[in-house]
């Protein structure tokens, strides 16, 4: 998990400036007299350099770890390949910011799933490089790779990743996008190489937008906020990031072993948040640059939710498997704020915010919702589609995790998404 | 003999190609009427809202080269075509559906989102066999050669399909499927009663979404058997098409069944020179969900089942959407528009990063790209590698729109194919007939 090396690039007079630009946005929330013009056009002048983000992914292979003890998919799963401590061939990209290059080339074959957890400002102007290191288990494959910011309003096809409409990125060479995120939300990277196959290997994450609104406005006092609701209805106190994702093992396992795959077959076997399955999202957050994380290490984004009784909890859900699935969490009411980036409002300003106890979430959504956590104690948040709390089809897995609720004042500010 | 460099060789030899392309472009196929357009919505209208639609088998062509035995609605006594014609009224109107069948088992037509439709004077009504086994969800004509004709006033202004209602988890599968198109009373450019649901009549467009299980269609045409529980959907359409064909125009002549392309033809948004949406329809005549993604715009939804996200006060409870989720039977209407953000210009506003060269990116994959190998909208094409075809015409730009349910984005499990098509927007000033 990584929040991007961000480099201060901006004067307090010119962020103020600035502020005060996006401050009046703010108060004018989505009511664009035009039918279409729902958001208006950035309002930052010219003059005053955005601050700027860049990162460093590199994309390559490598192998993960399914829940122990599920029962094998013979031949499929565990697979015969895999190193020891692992049991699943997948893609997947690094983050390998500020790493040498040849720290970098050492990061082939250590794909990790999910994606690194990616966040940034409103109006960051933010360059991602990424590198292609190949395929370790398949150097005969000659695959490009991109990424694609998925729900990106604002990308032209050179920065879209789609390798038919623009270009891919070579073995062994690099490739820098630009995005200059105009709209707060939850949205989705993957690459579009062969996407079919790229996306069920595991080149999926999250990336979110963190509105201006959170500096402050003469409406709401600086904090975290979804989005530029002008009111302050979208505050949130921490924040949890979940990917939801199928494994289907038999395609992993042809991947690996030279076969190829009718992707109309599509029959998944593991049912994952953040790459992991229950009981595996229970995990705490693991280090992928540390052997020390163990089992996990190349999984290492946790999906246990923690926070103090009373505290408003963002969970920021997308799906990039290729199922609908039921977000449903026990005992907790869930307030729906946002779909694919956007607040849940009408073009006059009309609100559309839904509470409810489940929320469906079909492949490349992605839905905002917060809830009020309860009373001290744990509470269970999970896929309603109850066959996919299955792990390789054996009962009690899948995607489930829990809330765990702790008297007020007991933990700490969050500091980070998912910690 | 001459000497070349290779560069120049590498231009010469595309000189060739590029107009062979833009012939095919330009030069409208014989079949072409001049009064369809190349893109968008086509109509099929009747000045007393009376069509005829003939239930009549023929073939459907899928990229990989398969060929696809189907059952749809032909219009008048015309050809069999995939889907049937797109039925354009006036909400409120009285609408009369004259079906003729000429498939050798009884069929007929269902309308959705429509109430009180009569057939042959008399209320539609389910049919059953002897045995009191519900044969059909709706009034028949018979096999071979019977007709009914069904009457209905046009209900609120929207979309809607139509389909067969007999034996129809076949029939519909077999592409028994068209869709109704409502128009608000005096406003035919907007989607409903709400100004707020104007849109660009120039840019109209249908998605009609459904599948293919080969095995069903080879079936029925050997007249065998079919076990549903061995169902498996293996293509997955837009208007009866699947990509690259969806981006074909209307009536392309190698595509002499299935008349409807899928392929958004846009300028940017500006708000004096185009400030009007897109309409875009979305109805799945399929058997799943098809998680429908845009890229490079969202979509604002306004409908969903010929009625307006709207609160009981008129409240606009329409909301913004980077993915159209349109479950079985169910319509969805959006407005999109495509912002130049950032007016990326060589001149005066240039990407903020290197373009790699050539040998540094790979083209494609695949033998054509959308790609003028310049960031620029309107800009020159660049250099290609030999061998891959320049689908670009002006330096427009190309975005994606595809089911994110990915192994529906393939023809028979190979990418890039399937419910997928592709949004074109033209440089302002548009691109040079």
């Amino acid at each position: 998990m990584t929040d991007p090396v961000r480099q201060p690039s901006i004067s307090r007079r010119a962020l103020l400036a600035g502020v005060t630009g996006l401050g009046t946005w703010a108060v004018l929330p989505e009511r664009g007299s035009d039918a279409q013009l729902r958001r208006p056009a950035a309002v930052l002048p010219r003059a005053v350099p955005n601050p700027t983000a860049s990162l460093h992914l590199a994309a390559t292979d490598g192998w993960v770890s399914m829940p122990q003890g599920a029962p094998p998919i013979s031949p499929f799963w565990p697979d015969p390949l895999a190193p020891a401590g692992a049991d699943l061939y997948v893609f997947g990209f690094r983050d390998v910011t500020g790493l040498s290059a040849t720290e970098v080339t050492a990061q082939r074959g250590k794909a990790q799933i999910s994606a690194p957890l990616l966040g940034f400002d409103q109006e960051t102007d933010i360059r991602i490089t990424l590198t292609n290191l190949g395929l370790s288990v398949r150097p005969d494959l000659t695959d490009g790779h991109t990424v694609h910011w998925h729900g990106f309003r604002n990308a032209i096809p050179l920065f879209d990743g789609v390798p038919e409409l623009s270009i891919s990125v070579p073995i062994g060479r690099d490739f820098t996008y630009f995005y200059r995120p105009h709209d707060a939300g939850t949205y989705m990277y993957h690459c579009h190489f062969e996407d079919v196959e790229h996306v069920q290997m595991g080149m999926t994450g999250i990336v979110y937008v963190r509105p201006a609104q959170n500096a402050g406005t003469a409406d709401v006092p600086p904090g975290k906020y979804v989005y530029n609701d002008g009111d302050g209805t979208t505050r949130y106190d921490r924040e949890f990031a979940l990917m939801l994702t199928e494994v289907w093992a038999e395609a992993h396992y042809r991947d690996a072993h030279i076969q190829t795959t009718d992707w109309t077959d599509y029959k998944p076997s593991f049912f994952a948040f953040n790459g992991r399955c229950h009981p595996d999202t229970l995990a705490p957050n693991g280090d992928p640059m540390s052997a020390a994380a163990g089992r996990l290490r190349y999984q290492p984004i946790s999906s246990l939710i923690t926070a103090n009784a009373g505290e408003r909890v963002l969970l920021r859900l997308a799906n990039l498997g290729y199922q609908n699935h039921t977000v449903t969490a026990d005992g907790v009411d869930l307030l729906v704020v946002g779909k694919d980036a956007a607040l849940l409002r009408g073009r006059d300003g009309s609100a559309e915010y839904q509470v409810t106890n489940t929320v469906q979430i079909g492949p490349g959504e992605s839905r905002d919702v917060i809830f009020t956590a309860p009373d001290p104690g744990t509470y269970l948040l999970y896929d309603r589609d109850l066959m996919s709390l299955a792990n390789a089809g054996g009962g009690r897995g899948g995607q489930l995790t829990e809330i765990r609720v702790s008297p007020p004042g007991t933990l700490p500010a969050q500091t980070r998404a998912n910690a | 003999m001459l000497r070349l460099d290779r560069g120049r060789w590498k231009r010469l030899s595309a000189v060739p190609l590029v107009a062979a392309i833009v012939a095919v472009l330009v030069v409208p196929g014989p079949s072409q009427s001049t009064a369809s357009p190349p893109a968008g919505l086509e109509c099929l209208t009747a000045g007393d809202n009376a069509f005829e639609l003939t239930a009549t088998g023929g073939y459907a062509a899928m990229p990989d080269g398969n060929t696809i035995y189907m059952w749809s609605y032909a219009a008048g006594g015309g050809a069999f075509q995939l889907p049937g014609p797109t039925l354009c009224v006036t909400s409120g109107v009285k609408v009369t559906v004259v079906l003729h069948n000429s498939l050798p088992e009884p069929t007929s037509i269902t309308f959705p989102g429509q109430v009180q439709v009569l057939a042959d004077g008399q209320p539609a009504q389910p049919e059953t066999d002897a045995a009191g086994t519900l044969t059909s969800l709706t009034t028949t004509a018979a096999a071979n050669t019977g007709s009914v004709t069904y009457t209905f006033t046009a209900g609120p202004p929207g979309t809607y399909l139509y389909q067969s209602g007999t034996d129809a988890q076949k029939q519909v599968q077999m592409g028994l499927y068209g869709a109704l198109v409502v128009r608000p009373a005096g406003h035919p450019e907007r989607e409903n009663d709400r100004a707020d649901s104007a849109f660009d009549r120039d840019r109209e467009y249908l998605y009609l979404l459904g599948e293919i299980d080969p095995d069903l269609h080879l079936a029925v045409e050997r007249k065998r058997a079919y076990d549903f529980t061995r169902y498996k959907a293996r293509y997955f359409t837009i208007n009866g098409r699947s990509m690259p064909d969806t981006i074909a125009p209307n009536h392309a002549d190698w595509l002499p069944a299935q008349p409807y392309g899928a392929l958004i033809h846009i300028r940017p948004y500006d708000p004096v020179g185009n400030p009007k949406p897109a309409l875009i329809r979305y109805l799945n005549a399929g058997s799943v969900s098809y998680p429908f993604h845009p890229h490079g715009s969202d979509e604002q939804l306004i409908a969903r089942d010929g009625r307006p996200a709207q609160g009981p006060g008129g409240q606009d409870l329409s909301y913004s959407n980077f993915l159209i989720d349109v479950a079985p039977g169910q319509t969805v209407d959006t407005l999109m528009i495509w912002k130049d953000a950032e007016h990326w210009d060589p001149q005066g506003n240039p990407i903020p990063v290197p373009l790699p060269s050539l040998q540094d990116q790979i083209v494609g994959p695949g033998p054509e790209t959308w790609f003028a190998e310049n960031p620029y909208l309107g800009g020159e094409p660049g250099e290609l590698p030999p061998g891959v075809v320049q689908n670009n015409q002006c330096g427009e730009y190309y975005h994606v729109a595809h089911s994110h349910a990915l192994e529906q984005a393939t023809n028979y499990g190979a990418s890039f194919g399937g419910m997928m098509t592709l949004i074109r927007i033209d440089p302002p000033a548009g691109c040079p007939a």
